[in-house]
């Protein structure tokens, strides 16, 4: 039995003029709309203690000196069964849309994640279970996107 | 339990757990040498650099042992008028069935010894193990303030010797008068002295009785890794000599991706001498060395394993959940550590509400 945590994130996004081709492919760039969205948990990164303001936000990886830059588009690439999301930081993730669990690396490296990803009708439904930070050891996180 | 601990003997144990660790034979500190590198062994051979990552593939045993863990968290109080039976049913309510109490609290006012028998039989009532007191002071701060806190440490013995705990908690301290605030020479041949001759006065004053002094390791002091506190025991000479383990304080960056590891390597080495645990986790999210506060189960530490070996030390092992910011953060990692321990086959005394 493992501790399970699901997380049901409502993300609303903008297409840029490239984006929207159809009502089942994304491919296209994307940016989010922060004022329709959920905030984004940090997963790998829950901390008990608040955070410094702008972390997670404008500053990481800015570098010193950094601020907050134009936001940058997620990338979408999308076939008919298989999908290639590269996100704003830069991690390419990749789907293959066939309702089957595939394993791939966590964001550390260290660990697999399971992913299923599948069409039901118009919306693609994304179930990600893996270890809550990518670490071994970790409890169990469950996420499921709803496209 | 109590009384000089044979350097033979001891010696033997850790060589015993060396060669059990892969590590190389007569490697543990004897007093006045050292002839092991304190460190964890190298990923990719002695000429590459920092061996900060992990090698891939780290084997993982997760055979559970038969030693039954009891979760803790600081709810026990002295003050004037509380209601023990109250205090004891609402902790086991929620899950947690052993407690502690600072010290400072404890010595706040006296008790009186209609009172004390109170709380023993009312723990023992609602099955909380009331096991320790964890120690305010700084046994090697400048002198005088030395030698009072020494005092104090004595005093809290003697309390736990009264009360029937297993045991005091206390840490070796710095030699600034504030023990969170390291020193630079803490981890001097000076500093290691101090800590030696505090200790053999604690437990000099204290000879005869059986509850253990457990030293919590902290990064800040000289008692900072599992090599170190093997070799206090021995250095002080007393079998006493125990450890409040605190995994996550002795966490730094070249070990903090490889907690497994760092996990393993620090059981093999302490096992029984371990008296007590702290359950924390840790992340290291920034540019500088500093390690952020993580949720039970979420960071780095390797929770799997950690629960894994403490369930396989020969005797029941407390667990103190500490340094989360609210009531909810604590029924969150109790939740969690449950979860692991479950998922391992670690048994976890007592149900928490859902």
């Amino acid at each position: 039995m493992k501790k399970q945590i699901s997380l049901a994130l409502g993300i609303a996004i903008l297409g840029l003029p490239v984006a929207t081709l159809a009502a089942t492919n994304f491919s296209g760039s994307w940016v989010r709309d922060g004022s329709k969205s959920d905030p984004v948990p940090m997963t790998a990164y829950w901390l008990t203690r608040p955070q410094e303001a702008g972390i997670g936000g404008g500053r990481g990886g800015n570098g010193p000196g950094g601020g907050r830059g134009p936001q940058v588009p997620m990338v979408i690439q999308q076939t008919a069964n298989s999908m290639e999301v590269t996100q704003p930081q830069g991690d390419v993730h990749k789907y293959v849309l066939d309702g089957k669990p595939h394993a791939r690396p966590t964001d550390t490296g260290i660990q697999k994640a399971t992913v299923t990803a599948s069409f039901q009708g118009d919306t693609l439904v994304i179930g990600t279970q893996q270890p809550w930070g990518g670490m071994p050891g970790n409890i169990s996180l469950d996420v499921k996107e709803v496209w | 339990m109590a009384g000089n601990i044979s350097r033979r003997k001891l010696f033997n144990g850790a060589l015993a757990a060396g060669l059990a660790a892969g590590s190389a034979p007569g490697g543990f500190a004897q007093a006045g040498k050292k002839s092991q590198e304190t460190k964890l062994p190298d990923v990719w051979g002695q000429d590459f650099l920092y061996q900060w990552s992990p090698p891939d593939n780290v084997k993982r045993d997760l055979t559970p042992g038969k030693s039954p863990i009891r979760l803790s968290h600081i709810q026990m109080t002295s003050e004037e008028g509380t209601d023990y039976g109250q205090l004891f049913k609402s902790m086991r309510a929620g899950g947690w069935t052993a407690c502690e109490i600072g010290s400072a609290q404890w010595f706040n006012r006296k008790l009186s010894e209609s009172e004390k028998r109170n709380i023993k039989a009312e723990a023992k009532a609602n099955d909380i193990d009331f096991y320790g007191i964890h120690c305010a002071g700084n046994i090697i701060a400048p002198d005088p303030e030395a030698e009072h806190w020494q005092r104090h440490i004595i005093d809290a013995y003697n309390s736990a010797e009264e009360m029937g705990c297993k045991l005091i908690l206390t840490h070796t301290g710095s030699m600034y008068s504030n023990r969170n605030t390291p020193h630079p020479l803490n981890w001097s041949r000076e500093g290691w002295t101090r800590s030696v001759n505090a200790l053999k006065n604690i437990a000099k004053s204290t000879s005869g009785g059986k509850t253990w002094i457990a030293i919590e390791p902290v990064n800040s002091e000289a008692i900072n890794n599992p090599w170190a506190q093997v070799r206090l025991r021995e250095d002080v000479g007393d079998s006493r000599i125990m450890s409040g383990l605190d995994i996550t304080n002795m966490v730094y960056p070249g070990v903090a991706f490889r907690m497994t590891e760092f996990t393993n390597l620090v059981f093999d080495l302490l096992e029984d001498q371990i008296a007590y645990i702290h359950a924390k986790d840790f992340v290291w999210n920034g540019m500088m060395a500093g390690l952020n506060w993580a949720m039970n189960g979420t960071g780095n530490m390797d929770y799997e394993t950690f629960l894994t070996r403490i369930s396989r030390i020969k005797h029941p092992v407390n667990m103190l959940v500490e340094f989360l910011s609210g009531e909810e953060d604590y029924r969150e990692a109790q939740r969690n550590i449950r979860a692991v321990a479950k998922k391992v086959g670690v048994q976890v005394e007592g149900t928490q509400p859902a």
